[in-house]
């Protein structure tokens, strides 16, 4: 059945486009397919085949964002009639995102943003230079699974370190997992810092957050 | 391609092309044969004793003006795919390496014709290998008629064009008789050549009845030809890069005249290499020392010829640093000064041995050349400058469409490796020539050359059959893997 719906909505995600995505769901909606079928047997399998064709370098990063942003689309549509008929997709964690103080590189960490949204997890995105505090005070209020931290500059690698202990003062740990990234963060330096996982890429990141939630 | 690299100036090439014919007025060549001799006299060149000639000048400009400036070379299906003009360079493997470095073992050993089949199959296989040679002389057939074998499995395992080394004239005729069943007549394969002969002659002034012959048959054809003298400073030619080039020159100065004489306007292809020595310590003839590098391409260029380029070659025993280093330099020098067919891609060892694995390093070699000397496009879509403004000083590029639709037209590697060192790491963490190893043996299980048809397979096993009987010799073990029919 829908054979034909569930092909045209795995093709918008791997084409990484995010106006067919969205009108592949509106059309699923439109011929009662129910959400989360068209979720899981249509816009997940194309999320998966994309994935699996970056993993062996036959698609590059650019492709895979695109397919994210194609993904973030098609949930938009199809989450609030989740709400309505009380279903709701199977979210795989709360994530609390940002760039630290004193650093405004954004796109490594809108990378995660985006893959982390499309593979299930429910993402808050705080931005680029983020102060230490609010990290943690985002991490309390939404009882967050999981903060990532992300730093370009060896400089302000140093703020992972600090957002670490501002989690350990609050209380939140070890319920709470932190993640760090960035082109100078490496496993021996997210080790030194007490962080729970490193990912050298937002592919990467993903897996980490994944085995750190679901073991 | 951009030619970024002239290393002769025009006077430079306007001297030595005087020198080459002061050669062959002054000193003249001994032509061992009887139809070349009798074509050069009539046509006014003068007997010094024998079949010693002198040649005046004036034959050679004619010849000059009547050989085409240009040939393209088709695939086997009648595409063309290699127009031997301006800077287009094209890379390819050498022939008849007496030792293979096996990519499986390391081990050098003598070759057999399954390992030319699954070179041509992995030249077929390679992006950016654009022609084939037979890269090894089987030891497990007769070897008075390997050129035979070679030739069918050649035809059998590639679609790319075929540059054919024989040793006697019989082999060249039995070779082209092959091509023009596949190509679907004499006629058709005049018409799209997707063959041409590789002439190897004695010395700038000794030319071989052998290659003579094969430069007439070739031209009464029609197809294209190359004639190579060799001449090696410090033996059969001055230690000089000038007087060397000079003096083989000269020899393919009286190629193009007696091509021409057979029938004008007849491609003939002239070397893009000479000026060379032999190690004046060892006697080893290196194929890729630094200094003639680009002359031969810049007197190619001032005649406007098609030419036939070296780049690739080794002297090293194994697929090595030295191996990595040679054959980049060589083929970046090749490709910059505007060769056409360079060929020795995966020759080690002076072209003694060949390596399937350093041939793939070429391959990669090559493809990173190809984009560095790629013309640049300056256009409104590739300056973007609505979309730097439309971004501004915050945002970024990597979602816009535009990205996605020009990020392909860099070069990404096959074998170099760019990964951080954990992706390194996690990948096994091995060397250039493992990596490329592994790569050949990739290609072997998976690629396959579109098949001959079976009316072309059985003709040319038909010449193959012909000349077994003719040599007494009994045919070998078919190669395996539907290699040949």
């Amino acid at each position: 059945m829908h054979e034909e719906q569930f092909n045209a909505m795995r093709q918008s995600i791997v084409d990484g486009a995010p106006e067919s995505a969205r009108e592949s769901a509106n059309q699923a909606l439109a011929l009662g397919i129910a959400p989360l079928d068209a979720i899981n047997k249509g816009f997940v399998a194309g999320l998966n085949s994309i994935g699996e064709q970056f993993n062996r370098g036959e698609v590059f990063l650019p492709d895979l964002v695109m397919a994210g942003e194609a993904m973030k689309a098609a949930v938009a549509v199809l989450e609030p009639e989740m709400q309505k008929c009380g279903t709701q997709r199977e979210i795989l964690g709360k994530v609390v995102l940002g760039t630290v103080k004193g650093d405004i590189h954004e796109i490594g960490k809108s990378l995660v943003s985006t893959l982390l949204t499309a593979s299930g997890f429910q993402v808050f995105d705080l931005g680029v230079n983020v102060p230490i505090e609010l990290f943690a005070e985002k991490a309390r209020d939404l009882q967050a699974d999981l903060v990532g931290v992300s730093a370009l500059l060896t400089t302000t690698m140093q703020g992972q370190k600090s957002v670490v202990e501002a989690l350990d003062r609050h209380g939140l740990r070890p319920k709470v997992k932190v993640i760090v990234g960035g082109a100078p963060v490496t496993r021996d330096w997210a080790d030194k810092i007490g962080a729970d996982g490193y990912g050298q890429d937002a592919m990467a990141a993903v897996a980490v957050a994944k085995s750190l939630l679901h073991k | 391609m951009n030619s970024v690299w002239a290393r002769l100036t025009h006077e430079q090439c306007q001297r030595l092309h005087n020198a080459s014919l002061e050669i062959l007025e002054r000193t003249g060549a001994r032509l061992f044969n009887d139809e070349a001799l009798a074509l050069v006299c009539k046509a006014g060149a003068k007997v010094v004793e024998g079949n010693h000639v002198r040649f005046p000048a004036r034959l050679v400009e004619q010849a000059l003006s009547t050989a085409p400036k240009g040939v393209t070379l088709f695939d086997r299906n009648g595409r063309p795919v290699m127009p031997l003009e301006g800077n287009n360079s094209f890379f390819g493997p050498g022939s008849d390496c007496l030792n293979i470095v096996d990519h499986r073992t390391g081990e050098r050993r003598r070759p057999v014709l399954q390992d030319v089949a699954e070179a041509i199959r992995v030249c077929d296989g390679l992006n950016e290998i654009n022609f084939v040679m037979s890269m090894f002389l089987p030891s497990d057939v007769h070897q008075e008629i390997a050129d035979r074998y070679q030739m069918e499995v050649m035809l059998h395992n590639t679609t790319k064009p075929i540059v054919l080394v024989t040793y006697e004239t019989s082999g060249c005729v039995d070779a082209v008789e092959m091509a023009e069943a596949v190509a679907g007549g004499a006629d058709a394969l005049r018409e799209r050549p997707f063959i041409t002969c590789y002439i190897n002659v004695t010395t700038g002034l000794l030319h071989n009845a052998d290659a003579l012959e094969k430069l007439l048959f070739l031209a009464g054809k029609g197809l294209p030809a190359l004639y190579i003298p060799v001449v090696s400073g410090g033996t059969t030619g001055p230690i000089t890069m000038a007087g060397g080039l000079a003096l083989s020159n000269a020899g393919v100065l009286v190629g193009l005249v007696i091509s021409q004489l057979k029938r004008e306007g007849t491609p003939v292809i002239i070397p893009g290499f000479g000026g060379d020595a032999l190690d004046m310590r060892t006697m080893v003839d290196p194929y890729c020392g630094p200094d003639p590098r680009g002359m031969a391409q810049s007197l190619a260029h001032f005649y406007q010829l098609p030419m036939f380029s070296l780049g690739g070659a080794s002297e090293s025993k194994l697929v090595d640093q030295q191996a990595g280093i040679e054959a980049a330099l060589d083929m970046l020098i090749a490709a910059g000064s505007g060769g056409h067919i360079v060929h020795d891609c995966g020759y080690l060892e002076s072209g003694l041995t060949g390596s399937l694995a350093q041939l793939a390093i070429c391959n990669e070699v090559a493809g990173w050349i190809r984009h560095a000397c790629r013309p640049v496009e300056i256009s409104a879509e590739t300056l973007a400058l609505d979309l730097i403004d439309q971004v501004g000083p915050d945002g970024q590029f990597l979602k816009l469409p535009h990205t996605r639709r020009h990020m392909r037209e860099r070069w990404y590697p096959t074998l170099i490796d760019r990964d951080t060192y954990t992706g390194w790491l996690a990948k096994g963490g091995k060397p250039l020539g493992e990596r490329a190893a592994e790569q050949v043996s990739q290609i072997l299980a998976t690629h396959h050359c579109e098949p001959l048809s079976r009316t072309s397979a059985e003709a040319i096993r038909r010449v193959v059959l012909r000349a077994e009987a003719q040599s007494g010799s009994e045919s070998p073990a078919p190669v395996s893997g539907g290699s040949y029919a």
